[in-house]
């Protein structure tokens, strides 16, 4: 979908700050919060501008949705806000933490007790159960045992696969599968989750039952919500919009 | 944690099976060659540790047990005579060659020892009677060399000759051969003397010439091959001017070991006296050490763990490339490094136990075939067994530290990547 495709969810759109020059500070409300975030990649004396002075808020409990074509920079921008990547120049603040002054260790640790990934190949683990690829979430946050296991069994069924806890992923459909990665990133009640194209791999069904999750994840946890996507059907269950275009917000 | 590095390494039976292999391959070549440097330290001097004697008496030249100069055989009158010994007998060690049944030459090493005696033959016998070796020109067998011998089938009793001297095998002992020397025979002292000196006849004809000096041609004849032991003289016991090789000494009780050498050593000139440990740890250290033999046998162990570790490390290094998704995953959860390390090293904890238990098993049974085939022992004791996992899970947690190099690399935005 291009940027012009976009706009026609124009009434949604207002998270972006289209004025680089006014610092965003992190404020309460605000559960992401990125000011002027320049992303450069070099390769030998070429240089590639991947994100040029972005800024963004995130409202706390909001779902908020990053648009925009392929290479506009959508993915090294979650990258960076997830804290997998160091911009160049700029600030990212998660909760009313600076993450980019984190080190890697305390960095990792935030991840762990504040974020919650869903990813767009899955990336679930093949060798584990559907039940047992959640519970590694759990162990990672220092839940084990019978108890990591039985909330790992109540959030399978949350997202309606009570009753395919103990199969692989290997014998689950796609939209299981991403089903799973959703229970797996809600382990532990994170505050933010951060999805990269849920729906991309998923049929049109899988993929709307994938969306209807999302939105009652929205609605009934009151987290923040940040999804990278093509797929302008999330848009119905979007608080906000941000186009990206060329590693640039495209102001509306 | 449900164990992600277990789970990963079933996940894929076949895959599993190949790289196990790999590992069994690994562990049972630094095994066999480990086995095999234990196994030949042990035999050359296994003769030395069956017997009973608290010091064997031996010329001052000798190097090992093998090599060595003769005493005088009147030396036995001395050291029986000697304060603080209770028993003393003499061992023989000659060289003969030995012509087979099927007229093939070999080289042997012939043992004279008194069958009636105490200090020498420890050894079990798996057939056959020691007092047989009474008779004249009888001898018993070490095991696992009879095929060397030409003795085919192994229990083939005749037909075999040492310089024109029959020889027929009376029995065979168990467990007793060098891996680094001839085929042994055991035989009674007069055999083992008429065997060591049987090579040829000799005979030295003297006239004197018109101005009374004397003329003497010493003449050298092969004895007749298949001549038969009736038409023989019964060998000569051995006279006090003969050649001998060892006393072996057992002390009175509660003698003090340290003093009764000093004594033998006085009372016997030229010769130095040595507990039964000191002469099989100066034989061992001689083969080990002195010959080629024990660094070739080192090497090959070096090797098999080098290469152990190159196929452990592709190994570990492989499984980690095609998981390196899941780790990066892992590292985009949050989970610390030492969460990913502590997988990949039980997972080259569980590549180890998995590739050491069967290997073992494969190279016990080896070891036993080829001791009794071949008289070659592949020793695999207790502390081989555990050297040897100690080895392999230095191996393969050695190689994970590799593997780990990769994932500390991986960059946790792999992740976002479809």
């Amino acid at each position: 979908m291009t940027a012009i495709g976009f706009n026609r969810f124009f009434h949604k759109t207002a998270a972006l700050d289209s004025t680089p020059s006014q610092a965003l500070t992190p404020v309460k409300e605000a559960a992401i919060v990125a000011t002027h975030i320049n992303m450069l990649y070099r390769n030998g004396s070429e240089e590639f501008k991947a994100l040029q002075d972005v800024n963004l808020r995130v409202k706390a409990g909001e779902v908020h949705l990053l648009m925009g074509p392929s290479g506009s920079g959508k993915t090294t921008l979650l990258s960076i806000l997830a804290g997998l990547l160091t911009p160049t120049a700029g600030q990212v603040c998660l909760l009313g933490e600076e993450i980019t002054k984190f080190s890697r260790s305390r960095l990792a640790a935030f991840r762990l007790q504040s974020l919650g990934f869903i990813f767009q190949g899955f990336n679930l683990f093949p060798a584990l159960t559907a039940c047992e690829n959640v519970e590694v979430a759990f162990h990672l946050k220092g839940i084990q045992g019978p108890q990591a296991r039985h909330q790992s069994i109540e959030l399978l069924t949350q997202v309606g696969l009570a009753d395919r806890a103990h199969h692989r992923p290997q014998d689950l459909s796609g939209g299981q599968k991403q089903r799973v990665a959703i229970a797996r990133a809600l382990a532990g009640d994170p505050q933010i989750i951060m999805a990269d194209e849920p729906t991309a791999a998923l049929d049109s069904h899988n993929g709307y039952a994938v969306i209807e999750l999302l939105r009652e994840l929205a609605k009934t946890g009151g987290r923040t919500v940040l999804i990278v996507t093509h797929d302008p059907r999330i848009l119905d269950i979007a608080d906000r919009v941000t186009d990206l275009e060329d590693g640039k917000i495209v102001p509306h | 944690m449900a164990s992600i590095a277990r789970k990963n390494l079933f996940e894929d039976i076949p895959r599993f099976l190949v790289a196990q292999a790999g590992i069994m391959f690994a562990v049972s070549l630094v095994t066999i060659q480990l086995g095999i440097l234990k196994g030949f330290s042990r035999s050359t001097a296994i003769v030395i540790d069956y017997a009973s004697a608290d010091l064997w008496v031996a010329s001052k030249e000798m190097v090992s047990f093998e090599l060595t100069s003769p005493i005088p055989a009147d030396y036995i009158n001395q050291a029986t005579q000697t304060p603080g010994v209770d028993r003393a007998e003499i061992l023989l060690l000659r060289a003969g060659r030995w012509r087979g049944p099927d007229g093939k030459l070999s080289p042997t090493r012939i043992f004279g020892f008194n069958p009636d005696g105490q200090l020498f033959a420890g050894w079990k016998l798996r057939d056959g009677e020691l007092n047989a070796i009474k008779q004249p020109y009888s001898a018993i067998v070490a095991n696992g060399v009879q095929k060397s011998l030409g003795l085919d089938p192994p229990d083939e009793r005749t037909g075999g000759s040492i310089g024109g001297l029959p020889v027929t095998i009376v029995g065979t002992a168990e467990d007793v051969q060098s891996n680094a020397s001839s085929p042994f025979l055991f035989a009674s002292l007069e055999t083992a003397n008429a065997y060591g000196s049987a090579e040829v006849n000799s005979s030295i004809n003297c006239t004197r010439n018109a101005g009374g000096d004397l003329n003497c041609v010493n003449s050298f004849k092969n004895r007749p091959i298949g001549e038969k032991v009736g038409e023989l003289p019964t060998p000569k016991p051995l006279s006090v001017g003969d050649p001998i090789t060892y006393i072996l000494i057992r002390a009175k009780p509660g003698e003090d070991l340290p003093t009764l050498k000093q004594r033998l050593t006085q009372a016997l000139p030229e010769t130095q006296v040595l507990t039964q440990t000191e002469l099989a740890a100066l034989t061992r250290n001689y083969w080990e050490a002195r010959t080629g033999v024990g660094f070739i046998l080192g090497l090959g162990a070096t090797v098999g763990f080098i290469v152990g570790m190159v196929v452990v490390g592709q190994i570990l290094y492989a499984s980690v490339a095609d998981h390196l998704r899941e780790f990066g995953t892992l590292k985009a959860m949050g989970a610390p490094n030492s969460v990913i390390y502590r997988i990949i090293i039980e997972q080259s904890l569980w590549m180890a136990i998995l590739g050491y238990v069967p290997s073992m098993g494969i190279c016990l049974a080896l070891g036993q075939w080829t001791q009794v085939t071949r008289g070659i022992m592949i020793l695999i004791e207790p502390s081989t067994g555990i050297a040897v996992l100690v080895l392999t899970i230095v191996m393969c947690v050695g190689s994970a530290l590799f593997a780990v190099q990769k994932v500390t690399r991986v960059d946790p935005a792999i992740v976002f990547k479809a």
